[in-house]
C-alpha cells in the first residue's frame, strides 16, 4: 500500500484531514474530476414532430420506446383541428378520417403553431424508435424538446458524447493507452460498447458500425474523425432504413492521450455488464447497481496537456511560482512520476480524481 | 463601535480560472498584499488560505497588522464578481438581410447569437431552435414598415415565435416591427399566455439610418445585465481609473465565454467621466464548437508546423481546459488565439477604434497573465492597430472585475486610489506609426530619439521596423520621432514628441502597415511571424 503524507492510498482526504493525518497541502488547488457520478438524470432531446410515448412519472425498462422520432423531419400546412380549442401549440394532430381519397395529406404530426387560418405541422414518414437505454422513471415530458429518465443507478463521466444514445454490454478491447485499427474489430463486438483506448481512427469507427457496434469509449477524439463521425450519422438519418443506435464517448478532449488509470479501473470492473451511453449529460451509465467501483486514491494526479500529456504521478505539494519553457512563470506543484525525483508540473496542468 | 476592516479579499470567479487578491491596509491606504489563481471549479477559500499562508511567511508584520489570522481567514469581506453562465439569442428575421442586421448588433452583446430566415430554415427547423433547452431568448424584429423582402412571411414567423413562447414559459422574446399587433401573434401566443409577462420585451423596428440599432442593442444588453459581472463591471472601473488618472483609459479583455472593450475619459473639471463599452460574445478565447474559420484566424498567427486538423484538435482542448497548457507551445498557441479574439474585437467596435489612441491600455483576461510581457505587447500591438503612443499595463491580479462591482462610485474611486499602482502591472509603452511605406523600401525613414534622465538614446528606423527599446518599469522618458516623410502617428507628420513610460517589456517601436499585411503564402508568413516573435519570445526554452 503506498503512503503519501500520512494518508494511505485509497483514502478520503477530508477524512484524513479530520483524523488529525498530514494531508499533502496544496492538492485542494487542483481541479478535481469527477469520475462516477449519481444517481443518474439523462436528458434526450427530441425535435418537434418527434412523438413522446411515455408520459410523466412512469417507469421504464431498458429498451422501452421513450418516444417515436422522425428521422427526415418537415413542415406541412393543414386545416387544423376540427375543434378551435384543440390547438395548442404542440399537441399532436391527427388527419380527420373524413378526407378526400388520395388527398396528399400527412396522416399526424405535431402542431407547430397557426398562420393565415391555417396549422403549420412538422410530421415526417419515416420513423424509428428512440428506446431507453437504461431503466428508469420519466422525470420530465416536453414535446419539441426533451424526455427527461432518472435512475439511481451510477456512470462514469466524459466529455463529449457523438451520436447515440445507445446500450449493450461493455468490453475493454486496448489497453488504456492502447489505440484500435479496423482489423481488430470483428463481428465479435456486434451489441458491445468498445473501450477501445487512447484513440481510434475514422476507418475502424466505420467497421465497427458496419458489424453492429453499439458504442465506442475513447479518450481522445481528433477533429478530422469527429466530422466523419458526424457526416456518418446524418447519412444514416437521412437513408431509409436508418442505422442502428450508435454512439461514441469521448472521455477527454481532441488531442491524444491515455485513458486516466482511475477511469480505466472503473471500466474494467463493469467489463461484460450491461452499459448506456448518453449524451446529457455525457456518460456512460452503468446499468448494475451492484457491480462494485474502485475508488481513485486521493494523492493521484495526471497531466492534462503539454509534451506529459496522459501522464501520472503522485502529488507531493505546492512548489509556488516556477518558470517554464516559453519564459511562462505559473503557479506549480511538485509531482512524483514513477517514483522518480518529484519535479514541478503547472497546477493548471493537474487534474485529481474523486 | 464596528471596526474598518484591514483586509479585503477580492475574487473574480472567471469561466476558465478563478482569481483571489488578497487586498490589506496596514495603516491609511489599502495595498495589494497578494494574488493567485486557480482553476475554475476550486473554492475560493483553498486558494485564499495559501495566499494567506505566504503572504504570513513573507512579511509577518504585514500579516499582524491587516489581521490575517489562521482561521479567520473565511471571515474576511469579500468583494466578488463573477462570469455570468453564457446565454444563446435565436434571432430570426424573414429573410436573410434582415437576420444578417440582427446578428450585427446582437454580436455586439454578450449573447451567443444563432440566427434563422426564412430563407436559411423552414418553420419547423426554427420552432426546434426555438424550443431548443439551450436557448434563452428568441429575437424577433423587422422594419417599420417592412421591407419588400419581409412582408410575407412576417405573420407566420409571429405565430411560430408566440407558439414558441407559449410552449416555453421561461423563454424570452424580444419582438418589434410591430410583431405584437399580428393576429397571428396572438393566436401563437394564446389569450392567457403562461409565465411571466415581463419576458416579453417591445424591441425597436431595425432601422435603416446610422445608429438606429443601438436602441435594440441596449434592450438586449439589458436582458443580461448583471451587477455581479465582472466584464460588465469594467466599465465602470475604466471609468473611474480615467477620472482618477486623468488620463484617457481603455480595457480590452480577453475571457472564456466573451470579450470586452471598455473607453473612459476623464471629464472636465466638475463632470463625470465618459465611458462607452461592448461585449461580446465573439470575443471569446476560443469560441464553442471552433469552425474552420476560427482554426484559421489562429493558424495566421502561428510560427508552428500544426496543419488545420492538428491546430483544431488543440483550440477545441484548449476550450475545454482554458486553464491547462500554459507553457511552451501552449503559451504560444494562447497568445495566438489570443491575438485572433483581439482582432475580433476591434472588427466589432469600430467606433472605438476611431478614438485617438488611449493613454493607457489596460489588458484584462487569463490569456494575458502568464505570457512574457513582451509577446503580451507585441500581440496587442498586432492585433489592435491604431497610430500614436500608449502606455499598455496589465490587470494579473484580476482586480478590476470586482472593483467595479461596487456601486458606489466614490467608494470605488478611493480603493482604486490606494491600489492603482498595485494592481496595473506596467508593460511597457507602444509607439506606433504608420504610412512608412513597407519593409522591401530599402534605407532609412528616419530616427528614434529616446531622452530619459538627460541620457538620449538614438534609433534608426527602418520601413516596416519593429523594435523593443530598453526603458524600465516606472521610467519615464520623451520619444521623438524625426522623419523624413510625413507619417501618421495620430496625425499626420514627420516630426512627433511623445511622453513613454517604461515597463517589463520596455518601449515597442512599430512602423508596420496598418492594417498589418503579411504574406500570403504560409511558409513567408511563418517566416515574418517567427522573426517578429524572436524579438518577443525567449529564444532558449521554447
Amino acid at each position: 500500500m503506498s503512503v503519501v503524507g500520512g494518508v494511505p492510498a485509497g483514502a478520503d482526504l477530508d477524512a484524513a484531514a479530520d483524523a488529525g493525518a498530514v494531508v499533502p497541502a496544496g492538492l485542494s488547488l487542483i481541479r478535481a474530476r469527477a469520475i462516477v457520478i449519481g444517481p443518474v438524470e439523462a436528458t434526450f432531446t427530441i425535435r418537434p414532430g418527434d412523438r413522446p410515448l411515455v408520459a410523466h412519472g412512469e417507469a421504464v425498462v431498458r429498451g422501452a420506446p421513450l418516444a417515436d422520432r422522425l428521422r427526415n423531419a418537415r413542415t406541412e400546412v393543414v386545416g387544423g383541428p376540427l375543434d378551435a380549442d384543440a390547438g395548442i401549440p404542440g399537441t399532436e394532430w391527427a388527419a380527420p378520417p373524413s378526407r378526400r381519397h388520395g388527398e396528399a395529406v400527412p396522416e399526424r404530426g405535431e402542431l407547430l403553431f397557426q398562420s393565415g387560418g391555417r396549422w403549420r405541422i412538422g410530421t415526417g414518414d419515416h420513423h424509428e424508435p428512440l428506446e431507453a437505454p437504461f431503466a428508469g422513471i420519466v422525470r420530465e415530458v416536453r414535446p419539441g424538446t426533451a424526455i427527461g429518465l432518472r435512475s439511481p443507478v451510477r456512470a462514469v463521466l466524459g466529455r463529449e458524447v457523438l451520436a447515440g444514445p445507445s446500450a449493450g454490454r461493455l468490453e475493454v478491447i486496448a489497453p488504456r493507452d492502447g489505440e484500435v485499427r479496423a482489423s481488430e474489430i470483428d463481428v465479435s463486438g456486434t451489441g458491445a460498447i468498445l473501450v477501445v483506448g487512447a484513440h481510434i481512427d475514422a476507418e475502424a469507427i466505420t467497421r465497427a458500425r458496419a458489424v453492429g457496434v453499439r458504442g465506442i469509449v475513447v479518450a481522445s477524439l481528433g477533429v478530422k474523425e469527429r466530422r466523419d463521425v458526424l457526416a456518418s450519422a446524418k447519412r444514416g438519418q437521412a437513408a431509409v432504413h436508418g442505422l442502428p443506435p450508435f454512439a461514441i464517448l469521448v472521455l477527454d478532449g481532441a488531442v491524444r492521450r491515455p485513458i486516466a488509470s482511475p477511469v480505466m479501473a472503473v471500466l474494467e470492473a463493469v467489463a461484460g455488464c450491461p452499459v448506456a451511453i448518453v449524451d446529457d449529460p455525457p456518460c456512460l451509465v452503468i446499468d448494475d447497481a451492484e457491480v462494485e467501483l474502485p475508488v481513485p486514491e486521493p494523492d493521484l494526479v495526471r497531466v492534462l496537456a503539454g509534451p506529459m500529456a496522459g501522464v501520472e504521478g503522485r502529488w507531493a505539494g505546492l512548489a509556488g511560482p516556477h518558470r517554464f519553457p516559453g519564459g511562462v512563470v505559473l503557479e506549480a506543484g511538485y509531482v512524483r512520476f514513477a517514483g522518480r525525483a518529484a519535479v514541478a508540473v503547472p497546477l493548471g496542468d493537474l487534474e485529481r480524481f474523486t | 463601535m464596528t471596526r474598518a476592516p484591514s483586509a479585503l479579499v477580492a475574487v473574480d470567479a472567471g469561466a476558465a480560472t478563478t482569481a483571489v487578491a488578497l487586498l490589506g491596509r496596514p495603516a491609511e491606504r489599502w495595498r495589494l498584499a497578494g494574488s493567485m489563481a486557480a482553476p475554475a471549479g476550486v473554492d475560493p477559500v483553498d486558494i485564499l488560505e495559501v495566499l494567506a499562508a505566504r503572504v504570513r511567511a513573507a512579511d509577518p508584520a504585514l500579516a499582524d497588522a491587516i489581521g490575517l489570522q489562521p482561521g479567520e481567514i473565511e471571515a474576511l469581506p469579500r468583494l466578488v464578481s463573477r462570469s455570468a453562465a453564457p446565454r444563446t439569442l435565436v434571432a430570426i428575421g424573414a429573410s436573410r438581410r434582415s437576420v444578417a442586421i440582427l446578428e450585427s448588433i446582437a454580436a455586439r452583446t454578450a449573447w451567443r447569437v444563432v440566427g434563422a430566415s426564412t430563407e436559411t430554415h423552414d418553420p419547423r427547423e426554427m420552432t426546434e431552435l426555438a424550443l431548443r433547452a439551450d436557448v434563452s431568448a428568441v429575437l424577433l424584429t423587422a422594419g417599420d414598415p417592412p421591407g419588400p423582402d419581409e412582408r410575407a412571411s412576417l405573420d407566420d414567423l409571429a405565430g411560430l415565435v408566440g407558439a414558441a413562447a407559449r410552449r416555453r414559459p421561461e423563454l424570452q422574446v424580444i419582438v418589434g416591427g410591430a410583431i405584437r399587433r399580428r393576429r397571428a401573434w396572438v393566436e401563437g401566443l394564446g389569450e392567457d399566455p403562461p409565465g411571466d409577462p415581463d419576458r416579453i420585451v417591445e424591441a425597436p423596428a431595425i432601422g435603416q439610418r446610422r445608429h438606429a440599432d443601438e436602441g435594440l442593442r441596449a434592450v438586449l444588453e439589458g436582458l443580461l445585465a448583471d451587477p455581479g459581472d465582472g466584464r460588465q463591471a469594467l466599465r465602470a472601473t475604466a471609468a473611474s481609473l480615467a477620472d482618477l488618472l486623468d488620463r484617457r483609459v481603455e480595457i480590452v479583455e480577453v475571457g472564456h465565454n466573451g470579450g470586452a472593450r471598455a473607453v473612459a475619459a476623464p471629464g472636465a473639471p466638475g463632470d463625470e467621466p465618459t465611458s462607452s463599452a461592448v461585449t461580446t460574445a465573439r470575443g471569446a478565447l476560443v469560441p464553442p464548437d471552433p469552425d474552420d474559420a476560427l482554426v484559421d484566424q489562429v493558424l495566421a498567427w502561428t510560427t508552428g508546423s500544426l496543419d488545420r486538423h492538428r491546430m483544431g484538435d488543440r483550440l477545441r482542448d484548449l476550450r475545454a481546459t482554458p486553464w491547462s497548457d500554459g507553457a511552451g507551445e501552449g503559451a504560444r498557441l494562447r497568445l495566438a488565439a489570443a491575438r485572433a479574439a483581439l482582432a475580433r474585437i476591434a472588427a466589432l467596435t469600430p467606433e472605438l477604434s476611431a478614438l485617438p489612441a488611449p493613454d493607457l491600455t489596460i489588458l484584462s483576461g487569463g490569456c494575458f497573465a502568464a505570457a512574457p510581457a513582451a509577446a503580451v505587447v507585441l500581440a496587442a500591438a498586432d492585433a489592435m492597430r491604431r497610430t500614436g503612443a500608449t502606455q499598455l499595463a496589465a490587470d494579473l491580479a484580476r482586480l478590476l472585475g470586482p472593483i467595479g462591482t461596487i456601486e458606489d462610485p466614490v467608494e470605488r474611486r478611493t480603493l482604486l486610489a490606494d491600489v492603482a499602482g498595485d494592481l496595473l502591472v506596467p508593460l511597457g509603452s507602444v509607439v506606433l506609426a504608420a504610412g512608412l511605406g513597407a519593409r522591401h523600401d530599402d534605407g532609412s525613414v528616419g530616427r528614434l530619439v529616446l531622452e530619459q534622465d538627460g541620457a538620449t538614446t538614438r534609433r534608426e528606423l527602418a520601413a516596416g521596423d519593429l523594435a523593443f527599446l530598453d526603458l524600465a518599469p516606472g521610467a519615464t522618458a520623451t520619444a521623438t520621432l524625426e522623419l523624413r516623410e510625413a507619417a501618421r502617428i495620430g496625425r499626420r507628420t514627420r516630426h512627433v514628441s511623445v511622453a513613454v513610460s517604461g515597463g517589463i517589456a520596455g518601449l515597442l517601436v512599430d512602423l508596420r502597415d496598418i492594417p498589418l499585411r503579411l504574406p500570403d503564402r504560409r511558409d513567408r508568413r511563418r517566416s515574418v511571424l517567427t522573426a517578429w516573435s524572436a524579438l518577443a519570445w525567449p529564444v532558449d526554452d521554447r
